[in-house]
């Protein structure tokens, strides 16, 4: 609902429709116009939280939360150091650990919680592991790797459709060309009607302009699963389904209109006093009490349970001389109540 | 109802457990009944107000409370058992209720399913059904006066604000319910209403069930009802006839709402 804009100078989208948010390392936004401003010598501070920044490492902001950038920003540089594989680990569960090791400080370094701690911590890990780190920074991952060779065979039959399409047009064409051939040679030399030899080329033409388009190609390759690391396959239809849900069979609810004892005769429904003219007699509501939501139609339903309630009640032989007031329907009469004006 | 025995051996009949709150008129203390048994209840003690607030020698929420209540007997209306005097106070005992609803909606570990939702939402209509038909508005319904006891049972509370409804020459006032409860009618200033007020409050309580964050939630009463329109499209005086006859009417932008 909230539209997008800067906290440094108000403005919002709304009215700046060209207005671009930027965001730098430390998660805080700011307008192109600000940045243009604040930091027109390269570098300054950020006008949220001070710290220094420079202008270049601004870019713009992809998630509406800034807080997010900050993250994607902080997981980034992490990854660079923690980068060991899983056949880096003996059991999936100390991998897992690692990796939940990660998220702790990615974690605890966007929301600002032990940063010291947290930092001298990367320093220990970097120191530890500093030839793995160096070693793994060329590089690619099993993972990269993988996707590298994906991309790569989809570029390859890509190529070889686009071949055979290319081959089937001049094949196409060069048939033509010897139809057009042929015809001339019939109706040069040939002794049959003109019009048979016509005819016959015409069929023979609409035989070669069969449409042909990619589509023709049937595609045989299967499209090989795609396997992450964390075990999940995605692309393959197996019989792994979720978890079926267990079906509750419960009583539905019954709705029970409410019955009140008025010791007396049943006063009409809301739909009566309007139908029966029960309405003419009381005064119209006003526009402002339409636009309120009252109607004439209350009051005077109102009115009548007032009148009719109580008019069969016989008070009971009990040794107490007062009545019971508790059961009955509540019909306050309007000089007991009080206002709040 | 309440017999008239005397006051001192009432005010001792309750046994003060705990501390359970504070609102703006009253302490709200967790008691054993020891003339039943050790039943738990609610003591709420009223406080005395100012002078000026209390006209009539007794504060008036706490009044209207007590006159209302003590009429009032549902299953999903919160029960008045008792009402003493002591001293210069005035207590009342009610139900006792483990927590409420604004407690549950801001509770992430809990996971609301939508037969949750639905039977809460039941309940509080039904409890809502019985007063309407007893020609009573609550008036301040929100998730924080919807009180749940162990069982699961919700039942409306704190009828502070609740007043009879259907009177044509009585003009109530319109600084009622918690503005993101509010409706537009009152936000605009109707004097004269209807249940729709209950109605638009009870939506927004089911809303929040689903978001678990306040639906409408605005920051002024003018915000309240951009907020409004903004949800739910601008009405016009077509939808909505006799708006622009409340008093505190102002044309809002046309926002087209979202189907």
């Amino acid at each position: 609902m909230d539209d997008q804009y800067c906290p440094h100078c108000k403005t919002t989208k709304y009215r700046n429709p060209s207005l671009k948010l930027l965001v730098n390392i430390c998660g805080h936004s700011l307008c192109e116009n600000c940045v243009d401003l604040l930091f027109a010598r390269g570098s300054g501070s950020c006008p949220e939280c001070n710290t220094a920044l420079r202008r270049n490492n601004f870019r713009l902001q992809l998630f509406e939360d800034p807080v997010v950038e900050k993250e994607v920003d902080i997981r980034k540089r992490i990854l660079k150091d923690y980068c060991k594989k899983e056949e880096d680990f003996s059991t999936l569960r100390e991998f897992n650990d690692y990796l939940e090791d990660i998220e702790t400080i990615i974690f605890n370094l966007a929301n600002n919680i032990d940063v010291e701690s947290t930092k001298k911590k990367m320093e220990e890990y970097r120191k530890a592991n500093r030839e793995q780190i160096m070693k793994s920074k060329g590089k690619l991952s099993k993972d990269e790797a993988y996707i590298e060779a994906l991309v790569e065979q989809e570029r390859c039959e890509e190529e070889e459709k686009r071949q055979m399409y290319m081959l089937q047009k001049t094949e196409e064409k060069k048939k033509k060309t010897r139809n057009r051939e042929a015809l001339i040679d019939d109706l040069m030399f040939s002794d049959q009607n003109v019009e048979d030899i016509l005819a016959t080329y015409e069929a023979k033409s609409k035989d070669v302009h069969r449409p042909l388009g990619y589509g023709s190609i049937p595609i045989t390759v299967p499209k090989p699963a795609t396997k992450f690391s964390s075990g999940i396959r995605v692309g393959v239809r197996g019989d792994e389904n979720f978890l079926p849900i267990p079906k509750l069979e419960e009583t539905l609810f019954i709705y029970k209109a409410v019955t009140q004892k008025t010791f007396g005769p049943a006063a009409p429904s809301s739909q009566e006093v309007e139908t029966l003219g029960y309405t003419k007699h009381v005064r119209p509501a006003s526009p402002q009490g339409i636009g309120g939501g009252y109607q004439s139609m209350l009051a005077c339903h109102r009115a009548m349970q007032d009148a009719f309630c109580g008019l069969f009640y016989v008070p009971e032989k009990s040794p107490s001389p007062t009545p019971s007031v508790s059961s009955t329907i509540s019909t306050g009469s309007d000089s007991t109540e009080m206002d709040v004006s | 109802m309440a017999t008239h025995s005397g006051t001192a051996d009432r005010s001792s009949r309750y046994e003060k457990i705990d501390f359970l709150g504070e609102g703006q008129f009253a302490t709200v203390y967790k008691a054993k009944d020891t003339a039943n048994g050790g039943k738990i209840v609610a003591v709420k003690k009223i406080k005395l107000g100012q002078r000026s607030e209390a006209k009539d020698g007794i504060n008036r929420t706490a009044l209207r409370e007590i006159k209302l209540l003590q009429e009032l007997s549902h299953e999903n209306i919160i029960g008045l058992l008792d009402v003493f005097g002591h001293k210069s106070n005035i207590s009342l005992v009610f139900d006792f209720m483990d927590t409420d609803l604004e407690v549950i909606i801001k509770d992430n570990n809990l996971v609301l399913t939508p037969a949750h939702i639905k039977s809460l939402t039941i309940m509080t209509l039904q409890g809502l059904e019985y007063l309407h038909d007893n020609w009573i508005l609550h008036r301040d319904l929100k998730p924080n006066n919807l009180l749940i006891n162990g069982q699961g049972i919700l039942k409306l509370g704190d009828f502070g604000l609740a007043k009879y409804f259907g009177s044509p020459n009585r003009a109530y006032t319109h600084q009622v319910v918690t503005r993101w409860y509010r409706c537009p009618e009152l936000l605009f200033g109707a004097r004269i209403y209807g249940i729709g007020v209950d109605m638009w409050a009870i939506g927004c309580i089911l809303a929040e069930l689903l978001l678990r964050v306040p639906f409408l939630a605005g920051d002024s009463d003018l915000d309240q009802l951009s907020k409004i329109f903004q949800a739910l499209g601008t009405p016009t005086e077509e939808q909505w006839p006799g708006m622009t006859a409340l008093p505190d009417y102002v044309e809002f932008k046309k926002f087209p709402g979202t189907q």
